[in-house]
């Protein structure tokens, strides 16, 4: 196995570190040893809850809900970043707009969703979408506007029509810019699918924190967290998988720059 | 094909650019035009190209005036220009592509290009992997592909080093021995332009200061009979004045 690649040693010390800490505060009793279970005791707990399929569940479920927010937020920036880089007016009219409720946290917003719109799937995956859509239009609509404008002008000498020009050469050139955006709003997004579940939802991850506080199982509410960190984990792997195969064709950084 | 520039004026806010420039292009010539850096002569090809209009005067091709780019004129670009995220091939098959040529078709042509090129073996590589003077030979064979009337050429060969310079010249002269394309190239190095031309236009402050026929027998070299006189031709209408007019703008100092 290639230990340079597969980066795994210093998590595995943080768990033996844990674990030994956990285990000589049940004797020494620092505190209350139900308030930090160690690794292993979590491990058989979270097996014992994977059995009763509440796990499966709420990955199930949160995947899901992050997916589709994911999704329609990204399709509606790129969408409305295209109107916007085409006419002018457009842009005139939607960035002051912008500029006015983009830098509100998203998670004001929720309270007034669930007025609006019920406990439902739709107002978290509205919400998921909402956060999304703000860092996607704005780094889509900079690669748009940052297209060098000899390669439009070289499309145009090859006769590509204007159509032409958007598909294969603006679209394209955008890419990385939005997967930057992806990559940022991941983050936030991420943050407003565990916030929506905590408040009125009956399936997810962060639902289970909700649950387990309300029984007060520590254990449980441990699982969750580590979830929680391993959802991330997968889903930002996923899309850094993604940027990786779309764009091959980019060169450059640190890594690239001097041979270590 | 017949490609006429008639008294062109252009101007940027206060700052004229160019003045009653007059230019006629023929078949299967190969124009130089040379100047300073700020003479005017990219302005020039990009007019020509269609990328900017004239205020005064007119640019028409077989008698049709320009009015935006087209395919008829291809353009190769100092930088290159050269669409990073496509391979070499698809780069010189994007022109017959979007001119709906079918796929396949297109992907032959443009392997006939990478071949007059020499650069075959590079076909699926991306432009981020290849040396400057690579990209450059792609763009000469990606601007072929579509089969344009005329070669526009920006300093195609600026950026490069010295060397690289020598090679590409050479290159771009074996090729057009082969398909007598028509080409309009716009360089500030005289002996490139004494190398490739049949005609090189000088241009100063604007305005075409003086046009000479070289009329060397190609292939050229700087051993060639004329080619030190014609050089030195050329660099006296193309240095003479300025030192004259340094002397009182220092002296307004």
């Amino acid at each position: 196995m290639n230990w340079h690649k597969y980066n795994i040693l210093p998590s595995l010390l943080f768990f033996v570190v844990w674990e030994l800490f956990s285990r000589v505060n049940g004797t020494a009793k620092f505190f209350n040893p139900n308030f930090l279970p160690a690794p292993t005791l979590l491990l058989s707990e979270g097996w014992e809850l994977a059995k009763t399929g509440m796990i499966t569940d709420s990955i199930v479920s949160s995947t899901i809900r992050i997916l589709l927010g994911f999704v329609i937020g990204s399709i509606v920036a790129v969408g409305l970043g295209v109107v916007m880089s085409k006419f002018r007016t457009a842009e005139r009219w939607f960035s002051p707009i912008l500029n006015l409720v983009g830098p509100i946290p998203a998670l004001a917003l929720l309270p007034l969703f669930i007025i609006w719109f019920g406990i439902g799937e739709f107002p978290k995956v509205l919400l998921i979408a909402w956060t999304t859509f703000i860092p996607v239009l704005v780094y889509t609509l900079d690669g748009f506007k940052s297209v060098p404008s000899t390669l439009i002008r070289s499309a145009l000498s090859l006769g590509a029509s204007e159509r032409q020009i958007f598909t294969r050469v603006m679209l394209p050139s955008a890419v990385p810019n939005f997967l930057v955006g992806a990559q940022v709003s991941l983050g936030l997004s991420f943050s407003a699918l565990i916030v929506s579940e905590m408040m009125g939802a009956q399936s997810g991850l962060g639902y289970m924190i909700v649950d387990a506080r309300n029984y007060f199982k520590i254990t449980n509410m441990f699982v969750a967290i580590i979830l929680i960190g391993l959802e991330y984990s997968f889903l930002s792997s996923l899309l850094k998988l993604v940027e990786r195969r779309v764009v091959v064709w980019r060169k450059g950084g640190l890594r690239d720059a001097i041979e270590k | 094909m017949k490609l006429e520039v008639r008294q062109v004026g252009k101007s940027f806010g206060s700052r004229t650019i160019l003045k009653h420039v007059d230019l006629t292009v023929h078949s299967h010539e190969f124009i130089c035009i040379l100047g300073h850096s700020g003479c005017g002569k990219s302005t020039l090809l990009n007019m020509i190209a269609g990328y900017l209009l004239p205020d005064d005067g007119s640019i028409t091709v077989d008698g049709e005036a320009v009015k935006g780019p087209s395919k008829s004129r291809g353009m190769v670009f100092q930088d290159h220009a050269l669409f990073p995220w496509m391979t070499v091939l698809d780069n010189i098959s994007f022109g017959p592509e979007v001119q709906k040529m079918p796929k396949a078709q297109a992907k032959e042509t443009a392997k006939e290009f990478l071949k007059l090129v020499g650069l075959e073996a590079y076909a699926s590589h991306y432009p981020g992997e290849l040396s400057g003077g690579m990209k450059q030979r792609v763009g000469i064979a990606r601007a072929l592909a579509s089969r344009p009337d005329i070669l526009l050429m920006d300093e195609p060969f600026g950026a490069l080093d010295v060397l690289t310079r020598e090679t590409m010249r050479v290159e771009l002269q074996k090729i057009c021995s082969r398909l007598k394309p028509t080409i309009l190239f716009v360089t500030h190095s005289i002996s490139e332009a004494v190398y490739l031309a049949d005609r090189v236009v000088v241009m100063k402050h604007g305005e075409i200061a003086r046009i000479f026929e070289v009329g060397i027998k190609h292939p050229r070299t700087s051993q060639s009979a004329g080619f030190g006189e014609m050089m030195s031709r050329i660099e006296r209408v193309l240095m003479d004045e300025d030192h004259l007019e340094l002397a009182p703008a220092k002296a307004g100092l």
